[in-house]
């Protein structure tokens, strides 16, 4: 029992930053039809921007968010406006073979730079522990999942009630009707696409603490990133939060209960069941 | 058959190419020799890939699963069970055949858009990997060592350099002659008017599953079989090559390079890139790992910015204005 709770436990609280990395996917989705297959890798890109800060001004991954995010919302204004928004007219998988070539050029950037070998970016809580009756959880994840909620909420809120979330909503919902009703579709698309590298700036610092990190892991993050984004049905908002939980807690099960192979199966196995059976994610949109 | 396919098959062209052919490759250094066999290799996987990502329009990221039941598979049974080479290749390439037609098969039943596709067909290749690393019988994480290569032909053995160079020149030569023959025949019609229109396509009368899984099976076997060839040549059987999700990726983006569902345009891709990004490595490899595929990646994103459809047709308009003349449409 005490196992159960225990994978339970972190399942939840790494789901949470799953959930936050997919919003970001969601939401450029949304907005622009665009999926990014170097998400993963600027995932990357955070984290050893990180790993820069602390070697160069011994910053801790979480006081480092004050460069990152900035420089990262930057470099996905650039990349959308330049890169990917001359190609939203053309076929869809053009995009993605762009992101594809996006990825390799981010990953082996950071290859270059920061060499192969596996990093560790150290930082102050690091290595403390909450004990909550019998489970034992480490105080980055706590910090993660509370700071992931914190922020999908101020993401909802942002996206109910600023007249920012309401011309997001609207080019989702219908761009050329948005267009006509004076919203710079453009703008908008390249602005979702920069929050969403924004966002995963936090999310990088966030998983970093206790994690090694290398460049090649970029497609993994990727995948974990699709499946989540699946399972919330794309761009619900309420379902991808919840796919990151699932995520989180079916990667801690399979590897306490299954062997390592089945465990590392598992979110796959789900994934694939999902896509053939409830293509439209597993919750029930009111549209 | 119509008259084009012969007419292709005769030009001087490639008779200049099969002369040098013979001439060349004993007087290379090894090195580069060396080069000119991977690029065969990637000539032959971008264009048994091309039947399905470029005729048929559907971007398949499980073909490093019949990449590496191809490679991985015949080692094993080599290795563990004392099976023929010859045997082994035909045994995997029937497995990846079954592999491709069920893919096929739950691509049209549960009717996947491109996206779907291209997520499940990831999924599969994932899933594949970490079955491959997780499962002793095809070596695990560590790999397979095959024997020696002492030039046995009937141990499916070409003797390294020179011998290894012809089997891949033979299976290149294979994948673009069944590239042209397809394009030529009514299954390259089929398989275009898939792509362009899936329902259209069903309303005139195509049967869209019988031309996909024969699409998907045709490719997912070449690509087993050049797998084997490849491990042959590697001698090391290593999942994180041959089976790996990325092994994929730089097909897709030769083939994109070069120009998808054309018969040559994939070929071209792995001509200009593979020499490319192989000397770049030898040259810097040392001093910054990864310099290549940085390269690729900056290549892939100008080339798609720049002519969308791929360098060959960019290169066929061009050579058309110059003779003035309007380009053939394919």
């Amino acid at each position: 029992m005490t196992e159960f709770m225990q994978a339970l436990a972190q399942g939840l609280l790494i789901g949470s930053t799953y959930g936050l990395l997919a919003l970001g996917m969601g939401l450029v989705y949304g907005v622009s039809g665009v999926v990014n297959f170097s998400h993963g890798d600027f995932i990357s890109l955070g984290m050893f921007m990180c790993l820069g800060l602390y070697s160069a001004l011994t910053l801790d991954p979480y006081v480092s968010i004050i460069i990152t995010v900035p420089v990262m919302t930057a470099i996905g204004a650039v990349v959308y406006w330049y890169l990917i928004r001359p190609m939203v007219g053309h076929k869809f998988l053009m995009v993605v073979q762009l992101t594809l070539g996006l990825s390799l050029v981010l990953q082996n950037g950071i290859l270059m730079v920061f060499g192969g070998q596996p990093a560790r970016t150290p930082s102050m809580v690091e290595s403390k522990l909450l004990i909550l009756g019998d489970v034992v959880v480490r105080v980055p994840h706590v910090i993660a999942f509370v700071v992931s909620f914190a922020l999908a909420i101020g993401l909802y809120v942002m996206l109910r009630s600023t007249d920012f979330g309401r011309s997001i909503r609207a080019v989702h919902q219908n761009a050329n009707a948005a267009a006509l009703m004076g919203i710079d579709v453009s703008r908008v698309q390249t602005l979702t696409f920069a929050l969403g590298i924004g966002i995963l700036a936090i999310a990088a610092a966030l998983l970093l603490p206790g994690t090694p990190i290398q460049p090649a892991q970029g497609l993994r993050y990727t995948v974990i990133t699709l499946l989540v984004v699946v399972l919330g049905g794309m761009t619900n908002f309420v379902g991808i939060m919840l796919g990151g939980l699932i995520i989180g807690i079916s990667e801690a099960f399979g590897t306490i209960y299954l062997s390592d192979t089945l465990g590392m199966l598992l979110p796959y196995g789900i994934f694939v069941l999902i896509m053939l059976f409830r293509p439209q994610g597993l919750t029930w949109s009111s549209r | 058959m119509r008259p084009e396919f012969y007419k292709t098959l005769l030009s001087p062209f490639w008779l200049i190419l099969l002369v040098l052919a013979v001439v060349l490759p004993p007087l290379l250094p090894s090195y580069y020799l060396h080069i000119i066999i991977l690029t065969l290799v990637y000539v032959a996987l971008a264009s048994a890939w091309n039947i399905v990502g470029g005729m048929a329009g559907q971007i398949s990221l499980a073909h490093s699963l019949f990449i590496g039941v191809g490679a991985m598979f015949s080692t094993a049974l080599l290795l563990k069970l004392g099976i023929n080479m010859w045997l082994g290749l035909v045994i995997s390439a029937v497995i990846s055949g079954v592999l491709g037609a069920i893919i096929a098969w739950i691509d049209f039943r549960f009717r996947l858009g491109h996206l779907s596709f291209v997520l499940i067909t990831l999924a599969f290749a994932e899933m594949g990997a970490v079955v491959v690393e997780g499962w002793d019988f095809l070596g695990g994480a560590s790999g397979l060592l095959l024997p020696r290569d002492t030039g046995n032909f009937l141990q499916f053995q070409f003797g390294g350099g020179i011998g290894a160079f012809w089997a891949m020149l033979v299976l290149a030569v294979a994948a673009i002659l069944i590239n042209v023959a397809i394009l030529n025949a009514p299954l390259g019609y089929y398989l275009r008017t898939i792509r362009d229109n899936e329902n259209a396509a069903r309303a005139i009368g195509v049967n869209v599953l019988r031309y996909k899984i024969a699409a998907m099976v045709i490719s997912a076997m070449l690509s087993s079989v050049i797998g084997t060839a490849y491990v042959r040549y590697l001698t090391f059987a290593d999942p994180y090559l041959l089976i790996s999700p990325v092994i994929v990726i730089e097909i897709v983006l030769f083939a994109t390079v070069g120009g998808l569902g054309s018969a040559f345009g994939p070929a071209l891709g792995a001509i200009l890139l593979v020499p490319l990004g192989e000397i770049l490595r030898g040259k810097l490899g040392g001093v910054l790992p990864g310099l290549h595929y940085f390269i690729y990646g900056v290549v892939v994103i100008a080339v798609i910015l720049i002519t969308p459809s791929g360098l060959l047709p960019l290169l066929e308009k061009w050579w058309a204005r110059l003779r003035g003349t309007a380009p053939a449409r394919k």
